[in-house]
């Protein structure tokens, strides 16, 4: 994911705004491939792989894990 | 939807859920399209009821053919009236298909973001986006009952043939006004009934032809967006579901075959099928 994105991106929960954690960026273009966007609201860290944030809520998140 | 048993409708609603989820990873599985599990025919079919639906063999050709599952039943976009430079959200963006059009049309500088609840899709759809060099589309897990988008974000939510596997229309609905600039435009292709279906086909299809059973009536749908705050809302196409897709559908014709519905009974239950198009505005000031 492109870092741009946060600020259309928001907690599915509580629709607050969501902290990004950086692992792994390519350079080029600035593409987020690894990371997490963390939730201080609701302490839910939404892990970022292979470039796509899984934002589904916690419960279904899990069960596609 | 009478919610007498909360927590009954509750498991029904995650058992649907998990079936979506578990039959659309199949589909995106396949090499190619398509799928008999959910509303189209086979894969010689899937460029053919493309156009049917609404998409100009110009848009097909621009995206990339991987993209297209013939999973739709409209071209939310023809309608949607994209400009240049909007940021658009893909309501269950599947293999990208919707996107990438509406990526065609909002240029550089706009933006568009497709959200799926199924892994197996996004990761495809994401494949597709870099096959075809998409710089301006994103997609991201999530589900449309929750979206992960902020308040007044995107200029225009468009989906295609989704709303209708999801359990709470209602809820999508509000989600979707939500994240919608003021002034902005949802602008939906979906399949509702006119009439029920009896209930010895809904109960039996339930669990194979999501699109179908999970159907509504069409007054109910347009009800469910005006109660989302929705203003004009107007069904601007409305067609019959495309028959192929359902005659060339082995598990409906499968079905068909063992439950021994008349093929009169047949006729009558997809002719009260309709594929519309249907948009609603946030208006500039919600009061």
């Amino acid at each position: 994911m492109k870092r741009e994105l946060m600020e259309i991106l928001a907690c599915p929960m509580c629709k607050g705004d969501l902290e990004l954690s950086v692992e792994e960026e390519e350079d080029e273009k600035g593409e987020i491939v690894k990371g997490s966007l963390y939730c201080r609201k609701c302490e839910q860290r939404y892990p970022i792989e292979e470039g796509i944030p899984n934002l589904l809520p916690p419960e279904l998140r899990q069960e596609s894990e | 939807m009478v919610k007498k048993d909360g927590e009954t409708i509750n498991m029904k609603d995650k058992k649907i859920k998990q079936f979506v989820r578990e039959g659309y990873a199949r589909i995106a599985n396949r090499d190619s399209s398509c799928c008999s599990t959910a509303c189209c025919g086979g894969t010689d079919l899937t460029a053919g009821i493309s156009k049917e639906i609404g998409y100009t063999e110009e848009e097909l050709n621009a995206v990339p053919e991987s993209a297209n599952l013939g999973l739709g039943c409209g071209n939310p976009i023809a309608h949607a009236s994209l400009r240049e430079g909007e940021a658009v959200l893909d309501l269950g963006s599947g293999a990208g298909i919707d996107c990438f059009i509406a990526a065609n049309k909002v240029g550089k500088n706009g933006k568009v973001i497709g959200v799926d609840m199924t892994p197996e899709m996004i990761a495809k759809a994401r494949e597709n986006a870099k096959k075809g060099n998409y710089g301006n589309v994103e997609f991201r897990l999530g589900e449309l009952e929750n979206l992960p988008v902020g308040n007044d974000s995107v200029d225009k939510v468009i989906s295609n043939c989704v709303i209708n596997l999801t359990p709470d229309k209602g809820r999508v609905f509000r989600e979707a006004f939500r994240v919608l600039k003021p002034g902005g435009k949802l602008m939906v292709s979906d399949i509702v009934l006119l009439k029920a279906l009896p209930d010895s086909i809904k109960n039996s299809i339930d669990a194979y032809i999501g699109c179908i059973s999970g159907a509504i009536m069409r007054d109910r749908y347009i009800e469910l967006m005006k109660e989302a705050g929705f203003h004009e809302v107007e069904i601007i196409d409305e067609s019959s579901f495309p028959i192929e897709c359902m005659a060339n559908d082995p598990t409906a014709t499968a079905l068909i075959a063992n439950l021994k519905i008349p093929l009169e009974k047949v006729n009558e239950v997809t002719s009260s099928i309709r594929s519309i198009k249907v948009q609603g505005l946030k208006p500039e000031e919600t009061t």
